[in-house]
């Protein structure tokens, strides 16, 4: 999506911009409500919307000026100006949020000398910007470059990202690795979504390939989905030729070879007996091996995995860890599109609404909504035309389960939105995914192509006589547009406002017909419920919400990853249990769930079980999903800014109170992170809160207080210290400083580490910080070997080191 | 169709919203972003009322009725809702109702209208104003202290207006005993006054640069001064001071000519968006969240209709007409 191609730009004639340009206009249409496409693919054309472009698109299309500059203007994809030739996207996702984003982005901007406002450098090489989430929250803090995603890149790494993409950049060659003929049975699997991507496995597949070629082994490589386990990853499963399977998690590239070595034996004698010398050699003289994965003892290797997935149950992720993301006869091997043949083969619609509405299944896009009762409605509302809309627009900072389950389970959303479509009426499905999600873009696209060649999508689907087609449609990025009908005023090609319901899109969706608006997860559990029948569904789950919950669990967690949890499991057995508490054994202090429409759920009342109604009591919610633990450590005012600062941007713009609202409520929640606040900007903070909540007409700006109630709610005393210039955590920056305390030894590592010389470089003293210089990046406390690096108050440093 | 607003038994006409119906039958609510016959999308919340059976706050605008439907729209509750509406539209409109120097003229001399006529040359018109509020126009201003000139808003950029060495120069202009005295308008002092408060370091400049007006006069006072919907009811819910920080994300006293006597100033827009829906490739709106403003394209400036200005609920979108 963001492969730039700025190296036509300038030297782009006059004549082959406008060839280009008629080509797209030719390719995507001139109808009014193409624009969205239209401009995407512009922008994957030039790297952003040259002015030249845009006047094109004024005389060639029914597109108009007032239409272009709304649309153009409200999502947050489209550039107006040129772009350096790489793109660094900062993620400041709530996981990366608790981990120091921010830090990490002025770093990147010190490293590459952007002075100021500028966000691309001067020689055009690298831009940078700031993006609401990728999707990889347990990697925190995480950087795209290009098409690449680098995880755990704290401060003081940003230098050697910058030089290790640089210098791939150099050597970009790629080995193809030869056809094997002699295929042993057995394979080898390998989770390739797009965290695993991120933390090497595309390195650990290439190397796969490359060794097994060497050795002259055989063995099938194959990439499945997403494995869920993100901290392990990559995770190599072995499946040897008996079908057992030995786990290899944390895999490095030194390892493959001894690993495939262990399990498998090279086609020839000749050459198995030179890699079994060579192999011995290795292995007693070289460092690179002596802590090798092989050695360990099973239990020990993947222990903390089994308790990972113990409590977990699979629905949505059905398949996990071995289905191959598009293999479609596999698919169909494990039972996959046993529900479409069912349904269309032994159900009405009637007897099909009737038993999702018993299975008790609720939106699990956010509302909880009884998706059966909808279900019902579209069938219900009159209309020649119907439509079902998979929402993947998962905006959420700290989320990412739609995305892995698109990129991972793609045949069972697309299984799920056809049964929905038979039951409905409808002829017409169309995905809405993130562009920020291209992974998920890609594989969801060739996933309808081999539906299609399959008859399990278009004319007479597998000889019935119910007719239905999927298509693909980009979000552009603008959260709002996880609300129905802001995503319907997207497609529609408008600014996503939401209108107000009633009418809701159950009757008129959209173009004014009736609309049945999914969320991924939900429909990736309706083949579950036809094909184990409802009453192994409403077995899992608590009285009002049935089945199972797909969380991304992160933050301050040992094992963060894409859990799937049975409803009625507590928030403490997943912290303890799955996610095997917190890092660095910190205090437990609250935990996020459900990002900017949820709240923070303190840790006394942790014991509380996953369902929606105990949730939204509790003032949280639900959402999409996202779960985020925080310890002591981690401040709450700040969370609760940080969400506004989300929220209030991320507003269409609309209505007042969300629109002015939520600003001001930032504007509070500014001062008190600065310490400029009095006590009577809590109540009037307090008071916003509740009349933004009450008085907006989205669902945006009614969640949007959500953070702010709860953390008002949980951890006023808080607030209160703020007030009085304290922030126990030191997270405020403007209301601490950095000191050095007298455990100081004078190694100068700090010196060193300073990015903005605040720390005068001088040998054996004890270390002093200049306040006045000091960004308070917190490298220097990073490298520090005494922890003589310590904050204090604002101005009360000279007390401090005395 | 029967419901209750307020316990009052209300019939329904066919496709009227609650607030039609509860204005026909004499409830007042107030509503900024509603136009009848024009169309328009709910947005400021003024016309907030309660749905008593589901506790949902409503805008009545453009909430259809639904049988026996109970509405609340007179209630503390609902009040407070709206005045909060108000109070955080005001926090992001930093104007001028008034310029500061007609409300301090102690003869009572518009003085900003009398400087509208002379900087677009009409200057009979100005002198007759002048007259109007002087009974010896020469020499009036003479042992004046001027609290106009220290009042004026040029001042705080680089040097005020020289409003007395003005009057003196128009009334030079004419044989003053045969000029008709024209009535200056009488500023209510009880009306809300919306003030714009401290200039920044760059409007400063920009405004210096770019306010080229023969009297130099920056012409704060708000075109909407008398019927500006946000100023009506802002007095009627006797808000007094802005409760929140004022800031917008709008340039301020940035006027642009829209076409004919049409004018548009963007820092005064509520974005209620009736001038976007009511116009074909006309306004639009641009960017979003709080940022999100209302423009006009220059090249699409030709064909707004200047009947559009009727539809501006303040001084946002407005006609002048100074000859």
């Amino acid at each position: 999506m963001s492969s730039c191609q700025c190296e036509n730009n300038g030297k782009l004639s006059q004549e082959e911009l406008m060839t280009k340009m008629d080509a797209i206009i030719d390719r995507i249409g001139t109808s009014r409500d193409v624009i969205i496409p239209l401009l995407q693919e512009i922008q994957n054309e030039f790297s952003y919307l040259p002015s030249e472009a845009i006047e094109r698109i004024y005389e060639k299309t029914e597109i108009d000026r007032a239409q272009l500059i709304s649309v153009s203007t409200f999502y947050s994809q489209f550039r107006h100006i040129p772009y350096g030739k790489h793109l660094i996207k900062v993620c400041t996702g709530t996981a990366c949020h608790v981990k120091g984003a921010s830090n990490v982005y002025d770093s990147f901007k010190r490293e590459l000398q952007m002075e100021g406002d500028s966000i691309t450098t001067e020689d055009q090489l690298f831009s940078i910007e700031k993006v609401a989430c990728l999707g990889c929250c347990t990697l925190a803090p995480v950087v795209q470059i290009d098409d690449k995603i680098y995880g755990h890149v704290l401060p003081g790494k940003v230098k050697d990202v910058i030089d290790e993409f640089i210098e791939e950049q150099d050597n970009q060659t790629s080995t193809e690795s030869q056809h094997k003929k002699n295929l042993v049975k057995g394979e080898i699997r390998l989770g390739m979504g797009s965290c695993c991507q991120a933390s090497g496995s595309a390195d650990i597949y290439k190397e796969l390939k490359r060794t097994s070629d060497e050795l002259g082994i055989g063995v099938k490589i194959k990439s499945v989905g997403c494995v869920g386990v993100c901290n392990k990853v990559p995770l190599i499963d072995v499946v040897l030729e008996n079908g057992t399977i030995k786990r290899y998690p944390n895999v490095k590239a030194v390892e493959i070879k001894e690993i495939l070595h262990h399990h498998f034996k090279p086609a020839g004698y000749l050459k198995r007996l030179k890699n079994n010398i060579i192999n011995r050699v290795d292995t007693y003289h070289t460092d690179t091996t002596w802590d090798n994965v092989i050695w360990k003892p099973e239990n020990e290797r993947t222990g903390l995995i089994d308790t990972f997935l113990e409590s977990q149950h699979h629905i949505a992720t059905e398949g996990y860890g071995f289905l191959a993301p598009l293999n479609l006869d596999e698919y169909i091997e494990h039972e996959g599109f046993k529900a479409l043949k069912t349904t269309l083969s032994s159900y009405t619609r009637e007897n099909l609404i009737q038993d999702i509405l018993k299975s008790g299944i609720r939106g699990r896009g956010g509302g909880g909504f009884a998706s059966g009762k909808k279900w019902e409605i579209v069938a219900a509302a009159d209309g020649q035309q119907k439509y079902v809309i998979c929402n993947g627009d998962e905006g959420d900072p700290g989320a990412f389960m739609d995305r892995m389950i698109l990129e991972s389970y793609p045949y069972r959303v697309i299984e799920g939105m056809i049964i929905a479509g038979y039951a409905v009426g409808a002829t017409k499905g169309i995905f809405y995914i993130r562009a920020e999600y291209p992974l998920a873009v890609k594989r969801i696209k060739r996933a309808l192509e081999l539906c299609r060649e399959k008859n399990l999508l278009g004319k007479q689907i597998l000889g019935s006589d119910f007719s239905f087609d999927i298509s693909i449609f980009e979000g552009a990025g603008a959260f709002v547009c996880g609300e129905e009908t802001a995503l319907i005023a997207s497609i529609e090609g408008d600014r996503g406002f939401p209108k107000q319901r009633p009418p809701f899109p159950a009757v008129k969706g959209l173009n004014g017909f009736p609309t049945l608006v999914n969320n991924v997860e939900t429909l990736s559990q309706i083949s579950f419920i036809i094909r184990k029948g409802v009453e192994s569904y409403t077995q899992i789950g608590t009285e009002n919400s049935k089945g199972t919950k797909v969380f991304a669990l992160a933050g301050k967690i040992k094992n963060g990853g894409l859990i799937e949890v049975p409803m009625g499991i507590s928030l403490n057995q997943i912290i303890e249990k799955i996610g095997g508490g917190l890092e660095n054994n910190e205090k437990l202090k609250a935990v996020q769930i459900g990002g900017p429409s949820g709240g923070c759920i303190p840790a006394d009342l942790c014991d509380v079980k996953v369902d929606f109604d105990a949730f939204n009591q509790m003032g949280a919610m639900m959402g999409s999903g996202g779960l985020v633990v925080l310890s002591e450590k981690d401040c709450m005012v700040d969370m609760a800014r940080y969400f506004l600062a989300f929220t209030s941007e991320q507003s269409c713009g609309k209505c007042t109170f969300c629109r002015v609202g939520t600003q001001r409520m930032l504007d509070i929640l500014d001062k008190l992170c600065s310490g400029q606040a009095q006590m009577d900007d809590i109540d009037k903070l307090e008071e916003l809160a509740i009349n933004v909540k009450q008085s907006s007409l989205c669902g945006l700006g009614r969640t949007a207080p959500n953070p702010v109630l709860t953390t008002l709610k949980y951890f006023r005393e808080e607030y209160v210290e703020h007030v009085n210039g304290i922030c126990k955590t030191g997270i405020c920056k403007d209301m601490i400083d950095f000191v050095v305390t007298d455990d100081c030894i004078g190694c100068t590592k700090c010196a060193k580490a300073c990015p903005v010389d605040a720390i005068p470089y001088e040998p054996y003293e004890v270390h002093h910080i200049d306040t006045e210089l000091c960004v308070k990046c917190g490298l220097c406390i990073d490298e520090c070997s005494y922890d003589a690096i310590i904050k204090v108050k604002k101005g009360e440093g000279d007390k401090e080191t005395r | 169709m029967q419901i209750t607003i307020d316990n009052k038994n209300i019939e329904v006409a066919n496709g009227e919203t609650i607030l039609e119906a509860a204005r026909r039958n004499g409830i007042d609510i107030p509503s900024m972003c509603y136009a009848k016959e024009a169309e328009h999308k709910s947005s400021c919340m003024v016309c907030a009322v309660k749905n008593m059976q589901n506790g949902q706050v409503i805008p009545s605008c453009t909430t259809m009725p639904v049988e026996g439907m109970q509405i609340e729209s007179n209630s503390k509750e609902v009040q407070a809702i709206r005045t909060m509406s108000f109070e955080l539209l005001l926090s992001d409109h930093r104007a001028d109702c008034e310029a500061p120097c007609s409300m301090v003229c102690p003869h009572g001399l518009d003085v900003e209208q009398m400087l509208l006529f002379y900087d677009n040359a009409a200057y009979k018109k100005a002198c007759e104003l002048i007259k109007g509020a002087f009974s010896l126009p020469a020499i009036s201003c003479d042992d004046c202290k001027a609290p106009c000139e220290k009042a004026c808003r040029r001042g705080n950029i680089d040097q005020a207006v020289s409003i007395r060495k003005i009057i003196k120069e128009v009334v030079e202009m004419f044989d003053v005993t045969e000029i008709d005295a024209a009535d200056n308008r009488k500023i209510d002092k009880k009306m809300f006054q919306s003030r714009l408060g401290r200039f920044s370091d760059p409007e400063k400049q920009h405004l210096k640069e770019t306010v080229n007006t023969k009297s130099r006069c920056l012409h704060c006072a708000c075109a909407g001064k008398t019927d500006c919907k946000l100023r009506v009811y802002a007095t009627q819910q006797a808000i007094k001071r802005p409760k929140y920080n004022v800031t917008s994300a709008l340039p301020i006293m940035d006027k642009i000519h829209v076409n004919g006597n049409l004018w548009f100033e963007q820092a005064k827009c509520i974005r209620c968006g009736l001038c976007v829906y009511n116009s074909n490739n006309g306004f639009t709106f641009k960017d979003r969240g709080f940022g999100m403003q209302v423009c006009i394209p220059e090249e699409n400036c030709n064909h707004i209709d200047e009947k559009l200005a009727e539809l501006c609920p303040t001084g946002a979108l407005y006609r002048v007409n100074t000859h």
